[in-house]
């Protein structure tokens, strides 16, 4: 069968790792709450870790399968995995790290790799002389250089701040369109996750606890309970249409389905935040917590300067606060955190009216390079 | 007078007696001293206690328990003398002897200094070696080694400085013989022992110490060196 298999059990002191997945052939996001057993299961695969069973299989060929003996040792499973720490050898230069794990005749070219992540100038450098969001690139090529048949990545994002995280972002895009390998990536980002994986892997305590694309996930009452738990943020495609005198940055979003919107303005939105140049197609980040809710007429006069319209589609309850899903005819929903209390004030049923509310400032956009075309749902 | 004259032909006798004798020692204790270091470093086992014990036991005991165990041990009626004498190699009142004795007394000083270094070396970077295809040897001698360069070498050091120090293990094994077993601390023992000996021993007593600190300063710069090459501890 085509696409990833894995079959895995691990145990690390009290914890319990128990996945059978059966993944898509492209880029799974497996995210969850802190000790849902993210990092345990991408170590357990490549061979870290000893786990008790555990079966691999890329598009039918087997890589590892404990019950017929073959388990090979870390170094002969193909299993590429970028770490959180990059893990750069410190006595190496860029180039002797890039060159550590390559197969003599591999199908994987050095100078490929170097011209995809753009390493050329580094190349001499040593590890300590490159600046995070080059060593984490480094630390991409060296895996991808060393021939893998899946690509595991942990959480290669959350060790760099915002700006070394977009020198690192369109590569790992770059990554995915040329070399097509089946890959995982943990991470805690949502927004991350949305903009580089097809599929979505929700763990929770050593088990699946949801599998899907993100609709699919926040159809589910205990994933959503999840993913507010897990700090989520939620992202809303779009292209850049201005940049005004203030320095805002305005995104038109897209609507779903053929139809036009009846006012495009409606769907615009200033973004205090912007990392893209007018044109380009961008991903608007925002927090459910940072949405406000009002119910139409609004004859109040308000600084906020996004107003989204549109009609609750579902309500989710969790123990301490509420999730509203808002369709607001855009391609992702909105999503929105309220009170219980305000759920009841405002009558939040599924089909109410309601305009979604938020500040300029609390809202970021982020350019998606030239190369990417449709949103990863 | 020429530089050559400072010592008498004796004494540089003596000087190269005890520099063969360490430097065979040293070279003698590197490779099981790495070995140990790494194990104890990176390998839970059974009889771990019982090993790391053994090995570092020469340091807390008087040098003279230590070479009359030797000399139990390898001596001539002891459990291996016949199969050494069979090889006709003998132990007891030799060079070989001294070289035995130093290198004892030094194993344990380069145990510990590998075994500090290899427990400072990231078991990550290992991870990420063996992810790469890279198996034990190669993860060793391409990862851990280098990094731990600095603390193998300044053990080697310490070794070396500690092997010409040896005097208690070397006079029990193998005795004082001119030219073959009286290093330098044994011939200033010898000489303050005898009449008229006084200025040969403050001649051997100068040059020991200028040994011992030319020894440890090249150990520094070399440690420094493989320092900043190894990126100064940075991960």
């Amino acid at each position: 069968m085509s696409g990833l298999e894995i079959r895995a059990v691990a145990r690390r002191g009290g914890f319990t790792l128990d996945l059978d997945l059966r993944l898509g052939g492209g880029a799974t996001g497996v995210f969850g709450p802190s000790g849902s057993g993210k990092s345990t299961l991408l170590h357990a695969i490549a061979g870290l870790l000893p786990s008790e069973l555990m079966r691999v299989a890329v598009d039918g060929e087997v890589l590892v399968d404990l019950a017929a003996g073959i388990l090979p040792p870390a170094h002969g499973r193909r299993v590429g995995l970028v770490f959180q720490d990059h893990r750069l050898f410190p006595h190496l230069s860029v180039q002797g790290n890039l060159r550590y794990g390559m197969v003599p005749g591999g199908s994987v070219e050095l100078e490929e790799v170097v011209d995809l992540l753009e390493l050329g100038d580094l190349l001499d450098r040593l590890p300590r002389e490159c600046s995070g969001g080059q060593r984490q690139r480094v630390a991409i090529g060296r895996a991808l250089l060393a021939a893998p048949r899946v690509l595991l990545l942990d959480e290669p994002l959350s060790s760099l701040d915002r700006g070394l995280k977009l020198q690192v972002l369109p590569f790992l895009r770059r990554v995915q369109e040329r070399f097509r390998l089946p890959t995982l990536m943990v991470s805690h980002d949502l927004s991350d996750l949305l903009a580089l994986t097809d599929e979505l892997l929700l763990m929770d305590g050593g088990r699946a606890a949801a599998q899907g694309d993100l609709s699919t996930i926040a159809a589910d009452q205990t994933a959503v309970e999840l993913l507010a738990g897990s700090g989520l943020s939620f992202s809303l495609p779009g292209h850049m249409v201005r940049r005004d005198e203030t320095g805002l940055g305005w995104v038109a979003l897209a609507g779903r389905g053929s139809a036009a919107p009846a006012d495009p303005a409606a769907s615009e939105v200033a973004c205090g935040d912007v990392t893209a140049e007018v044109g380009d197609e961008v991903e608007v980040i925002l927090g459910p917590a940072d949405i406000v809710l009002a119910v139409p007429p609004m004859d109040a006069r308000l600084s906020l300067t996004n107003h989204l319209a549109g009609t609750v589609e579902r309500v989710t309850r969790t123990e301490a606060r509420c999730l509203v899903q808002v369709d607001c005819g855009l391609e992702a929903p909105v999503l929105a955190e309220v009170t219980e209390r305000a759920v009841e004030r405002l009558a939040l049923t599924p089909g109410a009216p309601v305009v979604a509310l938020f500040k300029a400032q609390a809202t970021r956009a982020r350019g998606l390079g030239a190369a990417r075309t449709a949103p990863p749902r | 007078m020429s530089v050559v004259a400072i010592l008498t032909p004796a004494e540089w006798g003596t000087l190269w007696l005890s520099l063969r004798v360490s430097l065979l020692a040293t070279a003698a204790v590197a490779g099981p001293g790495v070995a140990l270091g790494w194990l104890l470093a990176r390998r839970d086992f059974r009889g771990k206690l019982l090993l790391d014990t053994v090995v570092h036991l020469p340091l807390v005991l008087t040098p003279v328990v230590v070479g009359y165990l030797l000399l139990l041990t390898f001596g001539r009626s002891g459990p291996l003398g016949p199969m050494l004498e069979a090889l006709g190699i003998e132990v007891a009142f030799t060079t070989l002897g001294a070289v035995l004795a130093a290198a004892v007394v030094a194993l344990p000083l380069v145990v510990r200094s590998v075994r500090t270094a290899v427990e400072l070396v990231d078991p990550g970077l290992e991870d990420a070696a063996a992810v790469l295809g890279a198996g034990p040897l190669r993860r060793f001698r391409t990862v851990t080694l280098p990094l731990a360069a600095p603390g193998v070498v300044a053990g080697l050091s310490l070794g070396f400085a500690r092997s010409l120090g040896e005097f208690g293990a070397t006079i029990t094994l193998a005795g004082s013989i001119a030219g073959e077993t009286r290093t330098l601390p044994l011939a200033i023992f010898q000489g303050t022992q005898v009449p008229g000996g006084d200025g040969a021993a403050l001649r051997l007593t100068v040059v020991s110490v200028l040994l011992s600190a030319a020894a440890l300063l090249a150990s520094e710069l070399v440690v420094r060196r493989l320092r900043r090459g190894a990126g100064g501890g940075q991960t």
